[in-house]
């Protein structure tokens, strides 16, 4: 009993940080209608300023940094400044991207919030390094601020600074609950969103009222990550980040609504996570579960909400998921996917070593970018789960072929039947909820499958879980020979796997399955009455893309001959995710660049060996993606409907074929495949996408044909579909489903202002 | 005079249908009837609950009650399933799938998905557009519009493929919520004169609309709503002689 009371409190630092973050994330909510996935992210820039002031006194800024003080910096200043810093980030982050995208579809902001997290934590990675330090950043610790006296309660040692955290986390909520509840201007902010025009009248500006609950949430994240992180641990480039995963969970539980229960949440998260750990050192404990087990908490949790909670969690903008950029069905032509098959198949023959061994990667990462835009892109369900189904293929992979011995094309079948299932458990809370709850669903249960399969020693051998070359009728299809680390077989092996899949999904998406798909992302209701099993429809996607997911995993396992949980991070998914974006979510094309631009492909290789950029790959991805969300959003943005309003229109005899291509569009097109290629590619990539556009066919070129002639080489191919993708997607407005929004959000709204309890 | 089958087929059947949203009664002990071939009207004032008994028998909202159609119970089914029975219904709003073209709207509705529907999807041959859904655009005058978006169409032409939507399968018995608000006076009278032509095919039609021109002048029978109870039934004419229904409803609406 003594223990269990121990080990509670000691969960209380943890469970602050999940409480105050979690009650930042809820009054964002209320105020905003932003789930923010970057909480973690500012408090980890937050921990990693403060340390860099106790030790020597750097103040390190995104560009540039100076000495703050010779010498460290006291206590107080520098947890001040720490926290500072996250403040400023987040007011950043409302008037730079929040802010303009208050009106965008939901995916739109989920994908920006996303790219907030990862931008920031490529930051700290970047800016928090020895040059700009003066010393070795592996050195740096959090400073213990809170005292760190202990006293004997009941048998149990209790320190008094996870106490102090406990009540500062209270505190912060307390204050945060009485400010939307009784102040003038909590009041106003709750109603804000609701009527912004009766907030001007009123004489207050939403924007103001925003910004400040921005800066305060900001301010107390990095505050109470500050003051917390001594008790839970050193300093990683990752570590808060995904504690935003709990504090969203604890936030869901909450009903995105209530800040007391989010709070109390919190802290009963934290207790109960280390009461499990002391849990996992006793004898009867079983052994498969001794690791992992606190990580996969949050996702119970989530379930357990959803399912206990019911309809009940307010919902806003779900309406807004019908605002994704217009899908042209992808035609297939057999000459042209021909010709750019055997185009492909001439590139890797002609390349070798890492060029060849970046196009396999390229390839692979197109299939699972392919399962993105099947998943998100066309049946409108965020999921950030993507490369935990594409990992769970490697990982049976691995078991099915050194274990089980089961031969090479039924064992990546078997792998991939594997994290079809996966998936289809994960789409479960699908059917409860949509759009930006369901990407905090999928990114737990994400969290929750690294942690407990491929983190998980018992399961996953720390020497790596070694995957058996593949063969066919006795002839080796194995990745390495010799000093040749990818041999032309194996790569051709990887080309005809994908090229069928896709030309499977390309048929689907011009089939029933496509059209029940478009219909229940554009309206459910409307889809369940024209008689669409809605909830299957959503469960068929997610086998569907789990089962292509899956095959890529295995395919990555196949390719380097173990399992290596590296290559199947929640980050690696975000990254996934920020590519397919940028690239286009809801075409083929889209998935080759962002297979191109993907993990190790051949973006990556191209920054490594000829800029040495390799180091800003995460920064360059998030950026794309903000960049993409908030300044040509694929469903029509600013710049697009400035320049369609000064550029004259091209033709009218293209308006027919692939909707109208208007030149607006195709320059946006192109300047984001600049930013994708990181400027070199971006004049030819301009030229390339002005020259595709005038041929009518090439925006309904299906994207096979590209998939395979993008391999000749990258700037121009990414050009070209992007400008394909780019045309019939960003030259229509949305101008029609205002209206739908509106109403819709309306009543959610008022649901969501009715009660801060 | 629409024509009038041999034999009457009753086809849907509600008894004692009744919904709380909250404390509000919105419907309350609705028993109505459809059969083959007629076209039934439920009028009543804004908010009179018509849209509710619709949401209700289709399975979009919970009830208490029971509705048949054809001699079997639906409320056990989903939504997708009543309406792959056979009753299928249109939405005030229109609620078109706006990233799908005119004709896809309709092939949604009579073509199978699932695992199979992939399967042959992938596997199988193209499917041609089923004859059905070119005849049900024809029947809405709206064949040429076919590879529109359907924000390219007005909003009496979205309701209208609405409608059609609805009509496409097997469908039995179709409940068309305020299907003519978008249109004007001669669209509305053309559109009566479909909606005979449809029922004289044998299908069951439950028609709300506050044109009283048309539901006077197409329905073989009408029921009239008000604070979600049938006050009153009858032919068009019985029914615009009732005094309650001119106190309710009808004494604003018609002289206007
Ligand atoms: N989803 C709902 N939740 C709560 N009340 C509702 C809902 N839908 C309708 N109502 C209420 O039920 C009553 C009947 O509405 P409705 O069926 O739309 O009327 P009608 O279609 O006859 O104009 C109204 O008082 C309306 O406010
Ligand atoms: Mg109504």
């Amino acid at each position: 009993m003594s223990d269990i009371l121990q080990f509670a409190v000691l969960g209380f630092s943890t469970g602050a940080v999940y409480a105050v973050l979690g009650s930042s994330l809820v009054s964002i909510y209320v105020a905003t209608g932003i789930i923010n996935f970057a909480q973690g992210s500012l408090a980890l820039w937050g921990v990693w300023q403060t340390a860099a002031l106790q030790a020597n006194g750097t103040l390190v800024l995104p560009i540039g940094s100076f000495k703050l003080t010779d010498g460290p910096t006291d206590t107080v200043p520098a947890l001040l400044i720490g926290a500072a810093s996250c403040l400023v980030w987040a007011v950043l982050a409302h008037f730079l991207v929040f802010r303009p995208l208050r009106r965008a579809p939901v995916l739109g902001q989920v994908v920006a919030s996303v790219g907030m997290m990862l931008l920031l934590q490529a930051l700290v990675t970047l800016r928090f390094d020895a040059d700009t330090l003066g010393l070795d950043p592996t050195v740096l610790i959090p400073m213990p601020i809170l005292p760190s006296d202990t006293f004997t309660l009941a048998g149990a040692t209790i320190a008094v600074s996870n106490l102090i955290l406990a009540g500062i986390a209270i505190a912060i909520a307390a204050g945060m609950w009485a400010y939307l509840r009784f102040t003038k201007m909590g009041t106003a902010t709750r109603a804000g969103a609701e009527d912004e025009r009766a907030l001007r009248l009123l004489g207050y500006s939403p924007d103001r009222l925003a910004a400040l609950v921005w800066g305060a949430t900001g301010f107390v994240s990095g505050l109470i990550v500050v003051l917390a992180a001594p008790a839970i641990g050193g300093l990683d480039p990752t570590s808060y980040m995904f504690y935003v995963v709990p504090a969203l969970s604890v936030a869901l539980v909450g009903r995105l609504t209530s800040v007391g229960t989010v709070c109390a949440a919190g802290l009963a998260l934290g207790a109960l996570q280390q009461i499990l750990l002391f849990g996992t050192t006793k004898d009867w404990w079983p052994s498969w579960a001794q690791a992992g087990v606190g990580d996969a908490i949050p996702f119970v949790i989530v379930v357990v909400a959803l399912f206990a909670l019911g309809r009940s969690i307010p919902e806003r903008g779900s309406a807004g998921v019908g605002r994704l950029p217009r899908v042209s069905v992808p035609r297939l032509r057999p000459l042209p996917v021909a010709g750019a098959v055997a185009v492909a198949g001439l590139v890797i023959a002609l390349t070798s070593g890492t060029w060849r061994f970046s196009l396999v990667m390229s390839a692979i990462f197109t299939l699972i970018a392919v399962s993105v835009v099947l998943l998100t892109g066309y049946l409108g369900q965020i999921s950030l789960a993507t490369m935990a189904f594409a990992g769970a293929a490697g990982f049976a992979l691995s078991k099915l072929t050194t274990n089980a011995g089961v031969p090479f094309p039924f064992s990546l079948f078997l792998a991939a039947v594997v994290s079809t299932l996966l998936g289809v458990i994960v789409g479960v809370p699908a059917l409860r909820i949509r759009g930006a709850q369901l990407a905090v669903a999928t990114v737990a249960a994400a969290l929750a499958i690294e942690a407990f399969v491929f983190n998980n020693p018992s399961l996953t051998p720390y020497s790596g879980a070694l995957i058996k070359d593949p063969s066919l009728f006795g002839y080796s299809l194995a990745v390495r020979e010799g000093t040749n680390i990818i041999t032309l077989r194996f790569s051709y092996l990887v080309l005809a796997v994908v090229v069928l899949l896709l030309i499977a999904v390309a048929r689907l998406f011009g089939g029933a399955t496509g059209r029940a798909f478009l219909a229940v992302r554009s309206n459910e209701r409307a889809a369940s009455s024209a008689g669409v099993d809605v909830a299957a429809t959503k469960l068929l996607g997610f086998a569907i893309a789990s089962f292509l997911a899956g095959i890529g995993g295995g395919l990555i396992g196949y390719s380097s001959g173990q399992l290596s949980a590296a290559s199947f991070t929640v980050l690696v998914g975000l990254t996934v995710l920020a590519m397919t974006y940028v690239g286009g979510i809801t075409t083929i094309t889209g998935a080759v660049i962002a297979g191109l631009a993907g993990p190790l492909g051949v973006l990556y290789l191209f920054l490594n060996q000829s800029l040495d950029l390799s180091k800003y790959y995460t920064l360059i991805a998030a950026l794309g993606m903000l960049l993409r969300a908030v300044v040509f959003p694929p469903d029509g943005g600013p710049v697009q409907e400035w320049l369609a309003a000064r550029l004259p229109r091209r033709t009218p005899a293209l308006a027919t074929g692939a909707g109208s291509v208007t030149a607006g569009s195709v320059t946006a097109g192109s300047v984001t495949a600049g930013s994708v290629t990181a400027g070199t590619a971006a004049t030819s990539a301009g030229t390339a996408a002005a020259s595709t556009a005038t041929a009518p066919s090439a925006g309904t070129t299906d994207g096979v044909a590209a998939s395979a002639a993008s391999a000749a080489s990258a700037a121009s191919a990414a050009s070209a579909a992007s400008a394909a993708s780019g045309g019939p997607a960003d030259s229509e407005s949305s101008a029609d489903s205002d209206s739908v929004t509106a109403a819709d959000a309306a009543p959610s709204i008022a649901a969501r202002s009715a009660d801060a309890r | 005079m629409p024509a009038e089958p041999d034999s009457k087929q009753r086809l849907l059947a509600t008894a004692g249908v009744s919904v709380h949203y909250g404390g509000v009664r919105a419907n309350d002990e609705i028993t109505l009837a459809v059969d083959g071939g007629e076209i039934v009207g439920l009028i009543g004032p804004n908010g009179a609950g018509k849209t509710t008994f619709v949401d209700a028998i289709t399975g979009f909202t919970r009830y208490t009650g029971t509705v048949e159609l054809g001699g079997t119970s639906l409320d056990d089914a989903g939504p997708h399933r009543r309406r792959r029975a056979g009753l299928a219904r249109t939405w005030q709003a229109g609620e078109l799938f706006g990233d799908l073209t005119v004709a896809e709207n309709l092939i949604v509705a009579v073509e199978g998905g699932g695992v199979r529907g992939a399967l042959t999807d992938v596997f199988g041959r193209r499917r041609r557009t089923d004859q059905a859904v070119w005849n049900a655009l024809e029947l809405v005058g709206l064949a040429e519009l076919a590879e529109h978006r359907p924000d390219q169409l007005t909003l009496g032409q979205q309701k209208l493929v609405g409608v059609a939507r609805a009509i496409v399968g097997a469908t039995q018995v179709l409940l068309l919520d305020e299907p003519a608000a978008g249109l004007d006076t001669e669209e509305s009278v053309a559109f009566g004169g479909e909606l005979r032509r449809l029922a004289a095919s044998g299908l069951g039609v439950l028609l709300i609309d506050h044109d009283m021109t048309l539901v006077l002048d197409v329905c073989d029978r009408v029921y009239v709503m008000d604070f979600g109870r049938i006050i009153a039934t009858g032919t068009p004419a019985e029914v615009s002689a009732d005094e309650r229904v001119v106190a309710a409803y009808l004494g604003s609406a018609v002289t206007t």
